[in-house]
């Protein structure tokens, strides 16, 4: 081989090993297959119906059949125009569900009923339901999304794997499942034993209410927040009884005891504790873990990065000043009032009084 | 010519571990977002400030944004800072205020000192909220933005809160290109790295908010420095306010399209991170405040990160040097293993951090242009060092700082 070759070869090698590794970046340069802005969406706005208003939109095209179902009593079934099958209940639907006095245990279709209508115990639904009018689920029912245009009542232990949405009041009976979205346009109430993550509706009610304690809503701070705050370094104690005018912020731990009534907001960067019959008009925020004791008052947002446990008859929020409690894991005790929003980022419960 | 390099070679050490511990955090740690499921609240009233020089080619796009945000209207004022322009911005925004009455209160501003802080400082008199959000007019929020910078204010430790910037004119040519990779690793990765570690996540002066009452207790805008954001970030902390990180409150921008305008904003960047690390090193070092020892650590490490672009040039210079010199302590074993130790891990911790935010945004073709990325560094470290240097002669050369107004490149409504 001629020197003046191997130069050229040897030239021409290292080009190409220089170049090699630079390929993939050449090409997407040139075809440009990924491009594109980061895909935000400029409309989100969080909105937790987001999926309900969806789904009605959907079923839309169903609603005449469905009426004229309920007029002649008469079920009907058919198929979307993307194939997903549905089936319309006019009346006594239910019957349905069952075949030789046997519940069948799957129903794979859209269900829409135009009545008010009892679901028999065990069935799972793998696509959505909707209600037009009343609905009350049997014991052990597991749905994939529900819609329901007026109440809907969840028997013992059922289940919600995605998302709900009732106008009117949403009652889920003990130890139901309520995962994703849970909304309602009146009232939330859970009973004991129900987990679930994200709840809103203008008034929530977890575990088993006193008849006054549950209409009594919380007072609505009617004057504007304080601005000026109070630093402290370490653990600090707000004595039982007395009135705090500013915000507070800590960097240790944080006990408000008993009967201490605070103007301002509060955020402690360790665990915080709330004795009973506390009043804060601001915001409740801990960077650690929360505890908020029996009977207290909270106005503004309530945020524990770690964990939140909520004792009985606390009321958080008001109708006027709906808010939001929001922690990786919340436990909240029967007879707690929640105005607004609470969401679970992991898991909540609805445990019994402590 | 040794102990210098050996400093240098300390230091590049020093912010490579970061890189690593910021991406490994990200990749594998805690992540907190503790104020974006806040969705329900008695939201406070807010301002928006709207910081606008010759923006006829943007401004519309951002109001028209902004009135449609899911906001209570009663409780949002929108103030456009209109800072001397020449163009059409002020018709424009008398136009919106007339479509939007109430809605949009304009600041036009005749005179004065040049610069966003400026600007800024002279509209904090039609200001009346405790929160302000601040936006450059090339910005397109989204409708629940506002919610989302806002949920932070109800901390009250909270002074500043800063939000996620992403590019939107991506795919126009290889700068815009390496620009999307660069903001993805400094927001996805480094921004929420801070915030999950507790360090000094930094206030970017845009898609941005800021409480009245700590702006105030610092003594309001800093007019004299280039990057008021940088400025507003540390005066914060010593104060004892913290600024908050949304990495999910996202919102678009329009970045330089051309290498002149880049290399302008580069410059001015890093001469007015320099002003902030000449001001505030030794206060958040040594001083007596409220941040904590890994907030004074990170946060002196930020405010080094533009001198470590001429440190790294006189480590090459200075590793020339030696080598010619035939320096080569323990016979060139240490320097051999440092070398190949730095090749692979290094070398490489800057990419390591944008290839890993390319893959938290999900995004997979675009990892390929990494290689480029070293384009975008040798083109930075030059002009990087050439600003240090500048500001290293202004006193012997009497150079003034001015501020250079980032050219638009959106087709005008």
């Amino acid at each position: 081989m001629s020197p003046a070759l191997a130069t050229v070869l040897l030239v021409l090698l290292a080009g190409i090993v220089f170049v090699l590794p630079l390929l993939p970046a050449l090409i997407e340069l040139r075809l440009k297959r990924d491009a594109y802005p980061l895909n935000v969406i400029q409309q989100y706005s969080g909105e937790i119906r987001h999926f309900s208003y969806g789904f009605r939109i959907y079923i839309e095209a169903l609603l005449e059949p469905l009426e004229k179902c309920v007029v002649s009593g008469t079920a009907l079934k058919g198929a979307m125009p993307d194939g997903d099958e549905y089936l319309l209940l006019g009346n006594a639907g239910a019957a349905l569900f069952s075949s030789a006095g046997k519940t069948i245990p799957n129903c794979s279709s859209i269900v829409a009923t135009g009545v008010d209508m009892v679901l028999p115990d065990g069935v799972t639904f793998t696509k959505e339901v909707y209600a037009a009018n009343k609905l009350m689920s049997g014991k052990k029912n597991v749905f994939r999304a529900l819609l329901g245009e007026k109440d809907i009542h969840l028997g013992r232990a059922s289940t919600i794997n995605r998302w709900a949405h009732a106008v009117g009041a949403l009652r889920a009976g003990p130890d139901c499942e309520l995962h994703g979205r849970i909304s309602s346009d009146c009232e939330i109430q859970l009973d004991s034993g129900c987990e679930f993550q994200r709840l809103n509706a203008p008034r929530i009610a977890l575990g088993h209410l006193k008849a006054e304690a549950a209409d009594a809503a919380p007072k609505t701070a009617e004057t504007s927040l304080p601005v000026d705050r109070r630093l402290v370094e370490e653990d600090l104690e707000i004595k039982a009884g007395e009135v705090v005018t500013t915000n507070i912020v800590t960097r240790g731990r944080l006990h408000i005891c008993t009967g201490a009534r605070v103007l301002g907001s509060v955020k402690s960067n360790r665990h915080m504790t709330v004795d009973a019959n506390v009043s804060v008009e601001g915001s409740l925020i801990s960077a650690s873990t929360m505890h908020i004791g029996r009977d207290c008052r909270i106005s503004g947002p309530i945020i524990a990065e770690h964990g939140m446990a909520i004792d009985t008859g606390t009321r958080c929020g008001s109708p006027q000043t709906p808010t939001t409690v929001t922690a990786p894991t919340i436990e909240i005790a029967d007879g707690v009032v929640v105005f607004g929003t609470v969401w679970a980022r992991t898991e909540g419960h609805v445990v019994p009084q402590r | 010519m040794l102990y210098p390099l050996i400093v240098i070679i300390g230091l590049i050490f020093v912010y490579t571990a970061r890189h690593y511990l910021f991406t490994l955090n990200r990749l594998f740690g805690f992540q907190r977002h503790p104020y974006i499921d806040i969705d329900t609240a008695d939201w406070p009233k807010v301002t928006i400030l709207v910081a606008a020089h010759n923006e006829e080619k943007v401004i519309a796009h951002i109001l028209t944004a902004l009135m449609s945000a899911h906001y209570p209207q009663e409780k949002m004022l929108v103030i456009p800072v209109n800072d001397r322009s020449t163009d059409r911005t002020r018709e424009i925004i008398d136009r919106f205020c007339n479509d939007y009455p109430g809605r949009i209160r304009p600041f036009h501003r005749a005179g004065g000192k040049g610069g966003k802080a400026a600007a800024l400082k002279d509209a904090m008199n039609l200001v009346q909220t405790e929160v302000i959000l601040i936006f450059d007019a090339d910005y397109t929020p989204g409708g629940g933005l506002i919610r989302q910078l806002v949920a932070p204010f109800f901390d009250p430790e909270v002074g500043g809160v800063m939000g996620r910037v992403v590019p939107l004119n991506v795919g126009t040519n290889l700068l815009t290109r390496l620009l999307d990779l660069e903001r993805s690793g400094g927001y996805q990765v480094d921004q929420q790295a801070r915030m999950n570690l507790r360090l000094v996540p930094q206030h970017g002066g845009t898609v941005a908010g800021v409480r009245l009452s700590a702006l105030r207790e610092i003594g309001g805008w800093n007019d004299n420095t280039l990057t008021e954001d940088t400025d507003l970030t540390y005066r914060l902390l010593l104060a004892g306010w913290k600024t908050v990180y949304q990495n999910r409150s996202e919102c678009y921008e329009e970045v330089p399209e051309t290498w002149q305008v880049r290399i302008k904003q580069i410059m001015r960047w890093a001469k007015g991170h320099n002003q902030a690390l000449v001001a505030y090193s030794l206060p958040l070092l040594f001083g007596k405040h409220r941040a904590t020892l890994r907030e004074r650590l990170d946060g002196f490490l930020l405010l080094g990160v533009y001198v470590m672009a001429p440190l790294t040039l006189i480590g090459w210079i200075l590793a020339l040097g030696l080598f010619y010199e035939g320096v080569a302590p323990l016979h060139g074993v240490i320097a051999l293993l440092s070398f190949t130790a730095f090749a692979t891990t290094g070398n490489f911790a800057a990419f390591f951090e944008i290839a890993a935010a390319a893959r938290l945004d999900n995004s997979r073709q675009r990892i390929c242009l990494l290689p480029f990325l070293v384009l975008g560094f040798a083109v930075s470290i030059f002009c990087v060092s050439r600003a240090c240097l500048s500001q290293l002669l202004a006193p012997i050369t009497g150079a003034q700082f001015h501020w250079d107004k980032t050219e638009r490149f959106r087709t005008t409504p």
